[in-house]
């Protein structure tokens, strides 16, 4: 039975599923019913140490690049119109081979074109993230977001980090104005 | 005061405590003409009971709770909103023709004890070919909160109803469907004048009709009715069951035959002659004697056109009459040979009824009763699904006995 998180909530998730190494993190949104452009939302991967920023521009993972140098983390593919069940986009981690100086693993999905699109998470429904023991499709914590969004277009929807030697999620929730790029830069990635 | 931009979502006690609050929807544009409506939908977004759709032919909600006090504008109490709606959602359509990017400027205000306390703003640069938007939405999710919305259908409000699981009778006039045919709408509110309490029913008082005009809401479960201008009595009522033959898909489906629906009725007329008319025995009745039914073909296939026509030629003789559709064969459910069976009289109102149960096993629905109430004919949709007749019988209690029959 997984946990459901509010905004700002956390959990352990080495305690929560002992043994735990491969995770799937599950993004997902419903978009409207109504006319008008294509919704296409994105998820991405910010690897930061302490400081909370990245060390390079490898550790920004997306839809660009699927991949983290050490291969611990990949972005299992861009999704471009929010339609289906379940997780619209996903990010599969290997905790174990995380490198010793990432502290944290940030999940973030952000609203494509929305400026010139006229588009924000307000008009995105059923937003989640959830947290998944990729070896034995367990969900071990979910987050739904639909009442913490409003006229953002770009969040931060949850974070996976290192806490005295055990694995953390935290129900983040927190909304950047401008898309990818200034979300990008505030985890120190040159854009 | 709030202004809220497009998307915007606000927690309702961050801008009053109250829960009376007054809502006004205003559009302006040198071409447009606008109407404006509030749905309350329940928690899957559904419009499960339709006398939660305020607009100009219904102007409240049953207990009041959503009124509709001029164009656009509606009174609200939250308090008495009863706990199965969980949206208000409030829309602008466009009467006649026009898109939503002629729109001048358009708002939505949220007022409270006399005082604004919520703005959002739109207009036709943020819009392009919809007839129907919602402005703005109210919902309960936890604590009231409040959106804004501003999104829209081209269908408009027909694409609006079917987005909330309702839909309208096709009109006969080309699309879109006239929601209003000419203001004032004289001819195209035909609420009841006596509206008398439905027998059996044991319901304080009668849903009210929901009628657009031509446009006729069709909701499983929901009740409509429509009543008959007596006229002298003769005015025929006209009922037609049509389904689509399925294009045949291999071995199965030609074993398996064509779907046979058939239309008939139970009927006891008030000098006490009950009876029968159906294709099954061939029964087809009489239109210049007693019973005054007339069923005009068996339609063994779906391929007529017409589909099977049932005549009510003379409804003031009728005391009770079950309008009923089967499925004698080839067809597992109603709603994969789309079934749908139309009710009209004279005045040109319509009941449209999509036979929508996909449950095996329930090849028998009841459609509508037609039945004597007082001086008038009432015509009740009642849709309901039966395994067949004795239990259909049973519910309405034309006390028939019943042995089965084949063609």
């Amino acid at each position: 039975m997984a946990i459901s998180l509010n905004k700002g909530g956390n959990l352990s998730l080495s305690k929560s599923d002992p043994g735990l190494k491969k995770i799937s993190v599950g993004l997902g949104w419903d978009v409207r019913s109504t006319e008008g452009a294509d919704f296409d939302l994105d998820a991405s991967c910010f690897m930061v140490g302490e400081t909370g920023k990245v060390r390079s521009d490898a550790d920004f993972i997306f839809y660009n690049q699927l991949k983290s140098a050490d291969g611990s983390v990949e972005h299992t593919g861009d999704n471009l119109t929010g339609e289906g069940e379940g997780d619209d986009e996903s990010v599969l981690i290997d905790l174990t081979r995380v490198s010793p100086d990432i502290f944290k693993l940030a999940f973030a999905v952000t609203i494509h074109d929305a400026q010139t699109r006229g588009q924000n998470f307000g008009q995105v429904q059923s937003a989640f993230i959830r947290v998944v023991n990729a070896e034995t499709s367990n969900e071990i914590v979910r987050y739904d977001l639909s009442e913490d969004a409003s006229v953002e277009t770009a969040m931060v929807f949850g974070e996976v980090y290192r806490n005295a030697g055990e694995w953390k999620f935290r129900a983040v929730g927190q909304g950047f104005a401008g898309g990818l790029g200034p979300l990008a830069r505030n985890f120190g990635v040159n854009i | 005061m709030l202004t809220l931009t497009r998307g915007q979502k606000t927690k309702l006690a961050d801008l009053t405590p109250a829960l009376q609050l007054r809502a006004t929807l205003a559009a302006t544009s040198p071409s447009l003409q606008f109407d404006f409506s509030c749905f309350g939908v329940d928690g899957a977004d559904k419009l499960s009971d339709d006398r939660y759709f305020v607009f100009f032919n219904q102007k409240s909600s049953p207990e009041g709770a959503i009124t509709l006090d001029g164009n656009g504008e509606f009174s609200i109490d939250l308090a008495k909103i009863p706990a199965n709606i969980k949206k208000l959602v409030f829309a602008a359509t466009i009467d006649g023709a026009g898109e939503m990017r002629a729109l001048g400027s358009g708002s939505f205000s949220l007022q409270s004890g006399g005082g604004e306390i919520a703005r959002f703003e739109f207009r036709g640069s943020d819009f392009s070919n919809e007839k129907a938007i919602i402005a703005a939405e109210i919902y309960l999710k936890d604590v009231w909160r409040l959106a804004a919305v501003g999104q829209g259908f081209a269908g408009g409000l027909s694409a609006l109803l079917k987005n909330f699981g309702g839909e309208e009778i096709a009109p006969s006039a080309p699309p879109p469907p006239p929601v209003r045919s000419a203001p004032p709408a004289p001819a195209s509110t035909p609420l009841r004048p006596n509206p008398a309490p439905l027998p059996d029913r044991g319901a304080p008082t009668p849903p009210a009709p929901v009628n657009l005009g031509k446009v006729t809401l069709d909701k499983k479960g929901a009740k409509t009715a429509i009543n008959l201008q007596k006229g002298g009595g003769t005015q025929p009522i006209r009922v037609n069951l049509n389904w689509d033959a399925p294009q045949k898909k291999g071995f199965l489906a030609a074993l398996q035959g064509a779907p046979d629906l058939d239309l008939g009725c139970m009927y006891r007329l008030k000098s006490g002659e009950a009876g029968v008319i159906q294709p099954l025995g061939n029964i087809f009745g009489s239109q210049n004697s007693a019973p005054f039914i007339f069923l005009d073909k068996d339609d063994r296939s779906g391929a007529a056109r017409d589909g099977e026509n049932l005549t009510i030629f003379r409804p003031d003789l009728v005391d009770l009459v079950l309008i009923f559709a089967m499925i004698y064969g080839g067809a597992p459910d109603f709603t994969s040979v789309n079934g749908r069976l139309t009710l009209k009289d004279q005045s040109g109102s319509e009941i449209l009824v999509q036979l929508n149960s996909p449950e095996r096993g329930q090849g028998f629905c009841a459609v509508a009763t037609i039945r004597a109430v007082g001086s008038q004919v009432e015509i009740t949709k009642e849709e309901l699904y039966f395994k067949g007749h004795p239990e259909a019988d049973k519910r309405f209690g034309f006390g028939f006995r019943w042995a089965a029959g084949s063609k």
